[in-house]
């Protein structure tokens, strides 16, 4: 397999110079850029990118409208990095299309574990037409991926843990298929510390419990011996 | 000594005004009663002088056996005139005198007539009365009856005097009230200096009021870019660092030390983070510019609890499984998160329950630590103070958690209090307002 291609724009040069190496050492092939204009150089040329990490303050622009833009032809996976890190700021982030935002001063790992995270969510983020979709729906219930958010029947926004909302992905992503509990496991290996099977089902009966507060039956079905199952009918909205 | 709360600076004005009317009313009301009692009594005495002469004319051409009849005839609702025989021997009182001699210079044939006026006793109505004499020496007496109509009269009076004097206080009280009014409009100004930006006051009212706004404009300009010099100051502080930090932290991992070392600085490096973060959210009110939008409160409480659970906490959560409320959800969230770091990091647990009141929403953190000392109660909710000053020192952020807190839950129109609870421990509770459903 051979080395995926990270486009990095940040301005400050010492930062770059070290996440760059970092995300190297980590077998992803590296081209960095400072400003808008190098990083339209560094998408064009060479092998194609399959990610870009993008600062938000930039000098003569902002990384927001560079993303806006990049969304107008490409759906490749974007992070933000961002010294602001405002909710406000990872809110519009998302909606305008990110994949994920991370705060400076971030852990090295944590990157790399996003940043793998984002690549290895594979099938779905690369079938172009779930990505455009970013909103679905199931008996009654809307989840939206841009901005990681659940919202109830009766329109009221429903905390999910980073790990739950992974979780409930995956089961949106195969409606009405079994899936092994090993697969769950290794899925949510980048959030859980302790991922043992006991977790996972921790974390099912929690998505259960939200999934029922409103007062109906949860869709997540547990097949014996094999793993769980989402029952309910998904439709992008 | 009791003190009486203030009529204000208007109430003390229309007193002052009420008073100088008053004052002149009553003056007025004095002078001019007895300029009329005069005139009435001037008026008075000629009626009846002239009334008694034509009276005695009539009565001395008429037979002495018709007298008493003609007397009847003659009396009127003012003075009751009877006739009998013999001479009235009582004397003229002194007080009347006076009234005599006007009576007389009217009609100087009642000198001939020998007119005599005495004053009835006070306890007969204190009338007039009196005599004269027909030519016969029979004796015609008369005595005034006092009209009932006189009170009314005077209180009617009275009120025609008193109507404009209280129209006049009306309008004083509205002009007044109007000249104060850029005084009221400063008050209000006074009260939102640093809350928000400064919007400068029109320059009204009387000339002192003008100065004192066109100061107080000046004053709240100098001290609204004092703030936010200093605000920005602090937030490109938080913000320029985070790149260093940033930095630190990937030279940090790919540095030669041993573990240790390594784990030590970077726990540095995070404390630093955070104190940054916490200075920043406090700076910039984070999430607080979101709009409030329907949030289901219980879940997002079970599920920070859960999260802190899922650190290794003793965490509990008792309350129902959902229930909506109208907040910005960013805010709240992290109000809740605050008091319940608080609660780990001071208390060592935590439990959290959701009470609903009729018209409030109720959420208590508990933590069985030591509480606060009371007398450290009230500086815990201001900004950049820790309540472990000195004593330990792994306390994260600047002491701007509860602050943050407080600022959150304002803005959703709640209350935060902090209670050390009889049995140990502290309690905090977030107090809101049930929003539009």
């Amino acid at each position: 397999m051979t080395a995926q291609t990270i486009i990095l724009v940040e301005d400050d040069p010492g930062l770059r110079t070290l996440i760059a190496r970092m995300l190297q050492e980590n077998g992803f092939s590296v081209r960095t850029a400072a400003t808008a204009p190098e990083m339209w150089i560094a998408l064009e040329n060479g092998p194609p990118a399959s990610l870009v990490i993008l600062d938000i303050m930039l000098p003569g622009t902002n990384g927001l409208d560079l993303c806006r833009q990049i969304r107008r032809t490409s759906d490749i996976p974007i992070i933000f990095i961002s010294a602001k890190g405002s909710d406000e700021d990872r809110i519009l982030g998302l909606e305008l299309g990110a994949d994920d935002f991370l705060a400076k001063p971030f852990q090295p790992r944590e990157l790399v574990a996003r940043a793998r995270a984002i690549l290895r969510r594979g099938p779905m983020t690369d079938n172009h037409q779930a990505r455009g979709r970013n909103e679905f729906r199931f008996d009654g219930w809307t989840v939206y991926f841009s901005r990681r958010e659940l919202r109830s029947p009766s329109g009221a926004v429903v905390d999910l843990t980073g790990a739950e909302f992974d979780l409930l992905s995956t089961f949106i992503a195969q409606p009405m298929r079994v899936i092994g509990r090993e697969r769950l496991i290794e899925l949510s290996r980048t959030r859980l510390s302790d991922s043992s099977d006991r977790s996972i089902d921790v974390l099912v009966s929690r998505l259960r419990r939200k999934l029922s507060a409103a007062g109906g039956e949860p869709p997540i079905v547990t097949v014996r011996g094999v793993g769980y199952m989402f029952s309910a009918q998904v439709e992008p909205a | 000594m009791t003190r009486w709360p203030s009529i204000g600076l208007l109430g003390r004005i229309v007193l002052i005004l009420a008073f100088v009317l008053a004052t002149e009313f009553v003056a007025n009301t004095l002078i001019f009663d007895r300029v009329s009692k005069f005139a009435l009594q001037d008026d008075e005495a000629h009626r009846l002088a002239e009334y008694l002469v034509v009276a005695h004319r009539i009565m001395d051409r008429t037979p002495a056996p018709a007298r008493p009849e003609v007397a009847e005839e003659l009396s009127t609702a003012r003075l009751a005139v009877r006739w009998h025989k013999g001479i009235d021997t009582q004397s003229t009182s002194f007080a009347l005198s006076g009234l005599r001699d006007q009576m007389l210079g009217v009609e100087p044939a009642l000198f001939e007539a020998k007119l005599r006026l005495h004053l009835m006793p006070l306890r007969q109505g204190g009338d007039i009365a009196g005599s004269v004499e027909l030519s016969d020496h029979s004796t015609m007496a008369f005595q005034t009856r006092q009209q009932k109509s006189f009170w009314p009269l005077t209180l009617g009076r009275i009120v025609a005097l008193a109507l404009p004097m209280l129209a006049l206080a009306l309008i004083g009280f509205m002009m007044i009230r109007a000249t104060l009014r850029p005084l009221r409009n400063l008050m209000g100004a006074t009260r939102r200096v640093g809350r928000q930006e400064p919007e400068p006051l029109p320059e009204r009212g009387p000339q002192e009021v003008r100065g004192l706004i066109r100061d107080f404009n000046a004053m709240e300009a100098r001290i609204h870019r004092l703030i936010s010099t200093r605000t920005q100051a602090l937030a490109a502080v938080g913000h320029d660092l985070r790149t260093p930090l940033a930095r630190l932290k990937f030279r940090l991992d790919a540095a030669a030390l041993d573990e240790e070392t390594r784990a030590a600085m970077s726990d540095d490096v995070r404390e630093m983070g955070d104190l940054l973060r916490s200075l920043q959210i406090y700076l910039g009110g984070e999430g607080q510019g979101l709009p409030a939008e329907k949030i289901d409160l219980a879940v997002m409480a079970a599920t920070v609890i859960d999260s802190a659970r899922d650190e290794g906490h003793d965490a509990y959560y008792d309350g129902p499984s959902s229930l909506e409320a109208f907040a910005r959800p960013v805010s709240i969230r992290r109000a809740i998160a605050n008091l319940v770091e608080n609660a780990i990091h001071y208390g060592g647990n935590v439990r959290l329950a959701i009470r609903e009141e009729a018209d409030a929403i109720l959420i208590l953190i508990d933590d069985d630590g030591p509480g606060i000392p009371a007398e450290r109660m009230e500086s815990a909710l201001q900004p950049f103070v820790r309540l472990d000053e000195g004593r330990s020192r792994n306390t994260r952020g600047m002491g701007l958690g509860l602050a943050i807190v407080q600022d959150a839950i304002r803005a959703e129109g709640g209350t935060l209090s902090l209670a050390n609870r009889p049995e140990g421990g502290l309690r905090a509770t977030i107090r809101l307002p049930r929003g539009p459903r």
